[in-house]
């Protein structure tokens, strides 16, 4: 798998983990550029079609990244949302795509240290897994 | 009913009336006590030296015994004992990895699974027995009869094993009552005797005796009830030391609460091993 | 509309440009599809900068504006003002955010150049679809209610309707005042606090603007911000207020005494009664639970002495309706139960007593006239312990916060006991002495200093009664030793906790209370006094312990907050919220459900049902957009097309 790259889709939600975002480049911390913010205002905005949809398009990761539990801007969002990603990992392993494709992670906005690592840490487990086909099933992934 | 009993190593000497007192009373609540089969210590001079887990194998391996031997609870006399099986169970319980580690210390035991219920035999007489149903059983009126209930520490800390509220405990004076005897307000009944101290530092140990001794005799109590042999020793034997201190010093007999139940239900007292008291409660035994 | 998009990319100066290639960005974006023009400056955000978008805006009849430069935090509001100008509709108009998510966390400048063009498509594709929105705008009633009549109720009050506007003050006692009525002097200036609130509890009860519902409590509320409707409970207090004079006379000769709850049980009171001599209004109520006539059908004393004829036992219960705009919350709290502390007896020994109790044993209004004597004989105590963190800052067993006030108000009353009795002991202990105000750590210093108050870090254990005396024991933590102190009264700082209603009330205003049961603030930094409920504010101790200036502040701050809502005409709303697409929609509910704020509900229409938006009510997170299972939910400029163009623009 040398030299591949994977690509990952995050979405942010506007209060936590885009505003981490933001702080991670105010820091200037360094974060490889395999990943694309998109921004909602809550994490559970983010419908499971758009996760999909990342993956049919040829992302090999997607971040979806909240409040803390209890943070919330939006009193419980993330909540539905925790729910949401449990059960799309399951359809994702029915699919034949790796669940550790698509990562939940609750970072503040003052956790810019965070966002960087959860990246970091993401591009090598992608690594890992290697890019994602989607015809012939996920055969890197620990189901395929 | 057969409930399995867990002994220990001062139930079989200095505390012999403890056992003996409890096999009559319990015998006379229609239960029986079963002692457990190739019981070893408790563990407690271990894991009081340190926390290595190796430390936590004699209990676990005593409440192995339980499981081998068909049962699924134990009960203990000795607050010590109960104390250390209990923690030991809830630390197994909390930890998987410890977990594993107790069972691959054990070669020839079977595996523990944790489930083995640790309970001290006040919590059976008020869960299981009911005080209702001890009360009903009183045949001696011992309502002349002040006692100090004594807690000290075992069977209240930490508040994962605690039988009852640490602060503020009512157990021992609900059973009290149930047997028809007046109980005193005694604020030193969780305080602490001065337990292993008594072996390196005597003087503390005499200075909690007299102080706990001497307000229970202030307070009014004729006799001082616990359910622990260490306390009952530093409370009982170090009052020789008290007097030769402090001459004024009135004795006062500390006994255990199932001696005491014994007199109520009326088992004859030369049963109840008061023998082994060295100061007599002859308040009871005149009866 | 046909997209006719424009692009502008920032260099920000060298910030984006020393990683970003933007000439290349811009050369990779022109020939996107809906994009008609693109170029880059140095300095976007400058008046040459702003200037230039202007002039293109007009020049190419762009219809659409992306601004490829730093955080739409920072200048999303800055160019949509700029594009406004020209009359292109502000949500028209979005930021890429190629310097804090792209420029300033990537060394590689091909790769950044590479990913700043995928930030740009994505956030084109989200303009073209972007509809030409306008603010919601919603009226305002201009009134005002305030739950709770302490001093924070009372400040915010007065503050609301002396700037104009209408105040329903509803209070659950029969007299405003709350706790600080009861205090006998306020740290650390000792000024009577009777002195200082009384007349603000008069002006309350006077102020035209204010309509005061005393023994009520809120019983529902509906409605949103600058629309509430809030149903009030008025108690049946079996006297007619408005033929009662107050003369007195039916408390005289009731016959039933009960512990008075403003003396704090160390006195009684009757069962018509008035809380205390100033109370605000000076009427009184019938206490039902202990009332002889209600207790036993006999007695009617009351009736038979009142001249006035304004008894009434056939009272009952009444409900209001009123309209407010605003509301605050403030209901204080209440101390820990000293039952809940096994240790220091738990109540049974009658000269352990709490901070207020002692209060009252000071006030010159108070039972003793302000001789302290303690309870259980009333003897001058000689030696008196007053004991901190009873019930705080112990996690494992109470409270794990600091209460905020203890350290203070004991030090207040260890001096004010030494004025009573000169040849008193007066002895604190401590863990830390916490004297954080203006004035404070002078004060305890005095205490400690001139007014010879022993203080003794460390902890009481236990405290028991031998003898007539109580024996507290402790252990001295500076010197290792352990203490047996014998006094003859003990004072506790009890925690302070949330008065308990306040998890009742908090439902119905649908506001959030933390894990302690105190009112949750919007943002713990910058929004203090705001509940996340939009319309909803807090003030004093409901909201977390703290001492009277601090309440007082935090109460005009709210009342600030209320005042510059009401300042606007209409309130102005953010348009992103959801959208109902009525022939997708079959009404199943389960936006109904998602949502937080109750702003979904169901109707039937043309006996179809349908979900419907408040759009006054929707904050626009869009989980109920998510959850919908028919699709048939959106959110304005943030549509699942959008998205998913934008998801795929990124991966292209």
């Amino acid at each position: 798998m040398e030299g591949f790259e994977p690509k990952i889709v995050a979405f942010c939600c506007k209060w936590c983990s885009y505003a981490a975002a933001d702080l991670a480049g105010t820091s200037r911390l360094k974060i490889k550029p395999n990943f694309v913010v998109i921004r909602t205002m809550c994490s559970s905005r983010v419908d499971p079609e758009f996760i999909l949809q990342a993956f049919l398009n040829g992302a090999d990761g997607v971040l979806v990244a909240g409040c803390h539990p209890g943070d919330c801007h939006y009193v419980n969002g993330n909540y539905k949302t925790l729910r949401r990603v449990m059960l799309l990992k399951k359809v994702l392993e029915q699919l034949g795509i790796d669940p550790r494709r698509l990562r939940l992670e609750w970072i503040a906005a003052s956790e810019s240290r965070k966002f960087v690592v959860t990246i970091r840490k993401f591009v090598d487990e992608l690594k890992q897994l290697g890019p994602l086909r989607l015809e012939a099933g996920d055969d890197n992934g620990s189901n395929g | 009913m057969k409930i399995f009993y867990y002994p220990g190593c001062t139930l079989k000497t200095q505390a012999r009336n403890f056992e003996c007192s409890a096999m009559e009373v319990m015998k006379l609540l229609g239960y029986e006590l079963v002692e457990l089969n190739r019981w070893n210590c408790c563990g407690t001079v271990y894991s009081l030296a340190s926390d290595d887990l190796i430390h936590k194998v004699a209990p676990i391996r005593n409440l192995v015994r339980v499981k081998e031997q068909g049962g699924d609870k134990v009960v203990t006399l000795c607050a010590m004992c109960y104390n250390t099986l209990k923690q030991a169970n809830v630390f197994f319980n909390s930890d998987q990895e410890a977990r594993d580690k107790i069972n691959s210390f054990m070669d020839t035991e079977i595996d523990y699974e944790g489930d083995v219920e640790v309970l001290h035999l006040l919590t059976v007489l008020r869960d299981e027995v009911g005080f209702d149903n001890i009360s009903k059983k009183v045949v001696r009126k011992l309502n002349h009869i002040k006692v100090a209930p004594y807690y000290g520490c075992l069977l209240l800390r930490p508040s994962t094993v605690a039988i009852d509220d640490a602060e503020n405990p009512s157990i021992m004076e609900e059973l009290l009552h149930a047997l028809g005897v007046e109980t005193i307000d005694f604020p030193y009944r969780n305080e602490c005797c001065g337990t292993y101290n008594t072996v390196s530092a005597v003087d503390l140990v005499i200075d909690r005796t007299y102080r706990i001794v001497g307000l229970a005799r202030n307070l009014g109590a004729d006799v001082i009830v616990t359910s622990c042999p260490l306390c009952q020793f530093n409370l009982e034997v170090r009052q020789k030391d008290v007097k030769e201190r402090f001459p004024e010093f009135e004795q006062l007999p500390v006994i255990y609460f199932t001696q005491l139940m014994g007199v109520a239900l009326g088992v004859p007292t030369e049963r109840l091993g008061f023998e082994l008291n060295h100061i007599k409660p002859k308040v009871l035994m005149e009866l | 509309m046909e997209p006719r998009i424009g692009v502008f990319v920032c260099h920000c100066g060298i910030n984006i440009a020393s990683t970003v290639d933007v000439k290349r960005v811009v050369e990779a974006i022109k020939g996107y599809p809906g994009v008609v023009h693109a170029e880059d400056y140095v300095y976007m955000c400058s008046d040459p900068g702003q200037e230039l978008i202007r002039s293109r805006i007009k020049e190419k009849k762009l219809n659409g504006v992306v601004v490829a430069a730093c955080s739409p935090t920072l200048h999303e509001a800055t160019f949509r003002n700029t594009v406004s100008q020209v009359g292109l509709n502000p949500y028209r108009c979005e930021i890429a955010n190629i310097r804090e998510h792209c420029s300033w966390i990537h060394t590689d400048r091909d790769k950044a150049t590479e990913k700043a063009i995928k930030i740009v498509k994505s956030i084109v594709e989200k303009v073209k679809l972007n509809d030409e929105l306008l603010p919601i705008s919603i009226p305002i009633t201009k009134r005002a209610l305030v739950i709770g009549g302490g001093i924070a109720g009372i400040q915010a009050a007065l503050d609301i309707a002396n700037a104009g506007y209408e105040v329903i003050l509803v209070e659950k006692n029969p007299s405003i005042g709350g706790h600080m009525a009861q205090l006998s002097e306020t740290f650390p200036t000792l000024d009577c606090a009777q002195c200082i609130l009384t007349p603000k509890m008069v002006e309350v009860g006077q102020h035209p603007n204010i309509k005061l519902y005393n023994y009520a409590e809120v019983e529902d509320l509906s409605g949103y911000v600058g629309n509430f409707k809030v149903k009030i409970r008025l108690k049946a207090s079996y006297v007619d207020w408005s033929k009662c004079v107050g003369c007195g006379v039916c408390m005289e000769k009731c016959p039933t005494k009960v512990p008075s709850e403003f003396e704090m049980g160390l006195t009684t009171r009757k069962a018509i009664y008035v809380p205390f001599p100033q109370a605000v209004p000076n009427k009184p109520v019938i206490d039902r639970e202990n009332c002889l006539y209600f207790k036993t059908g006999k007695c009617r004393i009351c009736e038979k002495v009142c001249t006035f004829g304004a008894i009434k036992f056939d009272e009952q219960d009444e409900f209001v309706e009123e309209e407010v705009g605003a509301i605050i919350v403030a209901t204080g709290y209440e101390l820990y139960p000293i039952e809940k502390i096994g240790e220091y007896g738990g109540g049974k020994y009658k000269d352990v007593i709490n901070g207020l109790q002692f209060e009252r044993l000071l006030s010159a209004s108070g039972p003793t006239g302000g001789g302290v004597q303690r309870p259980s004989d009333r003897k001058v105590p000689k030696r008196v312990a007053f004991v901190s963190c009873v019930g705080s800052r112990d996690p494992e067993l109470h409270k794990p916060y600091c209460s905020k006030v203890c350290c203070m108000y004991l030090t207040k009353h260890a001096m004010l006991y030494k004025h009573r009795v000169p040849d008193g002991e007066p002895i604190v202990f401590y863990i830390d002495i916490r004297s954080d105000g203006k004035g404070y750590e002078e004060f305890v210093q005095r205490a400690q200093e001139e007014e010879h108050v022993t203080y003794i870090r460390g902890k009481v254990s236990k405290i028991y009664e031998d003898n007539g005396e109580l024996v507290l024991l402790a252990v001295d933590t500076l010197t290792g030793e352990p203490l047996e102190v014998r006094v003859d009264m003990v004072v506790l700082g009890m925690a302070i906790v949330p008065s308990p209603a306040v998890y009742e009330l908090a439902k119905k205003l649908k506001i959030q209370i933390d894990a302690n049961g105190f009112l949750t603030e919007a943002h713990p930094k910058l929004r203090p006094v705001e509940t996340l409920t939009p319309g909803i504010f807090l003030a004093g101790c409901a909201h977390a312990p703290k001492d009277i200036p601090d309440t007082v502040a935090q109460a005009s701050a709210a009342a600030s907050k209320v005042l510059e809502m009401f300042s606007q005409k209409e309130l102005q709303h953010d348009p992103m919220v959801a959208t109902v697409d009525e022939d997708r929609c079959s009404g199943c509910g389960v936006c109904v459900t998602l949502c937080p704020y109750g702003a979904r509900e169901i109707e039937v229409k043309d006996g179809k049902r349908v979900a419907k938006v408040n759009e006054a009510k929707c904050e626009g997170c869009g989980s109920c957009i998510a959850g919908c299972p028919a699709g048939a939910c959106q959110q304005r400029n943030l549509k699942d097309e959008q998205l998913v163009n934008m998801v795929k623009a990124v991966l292209e």
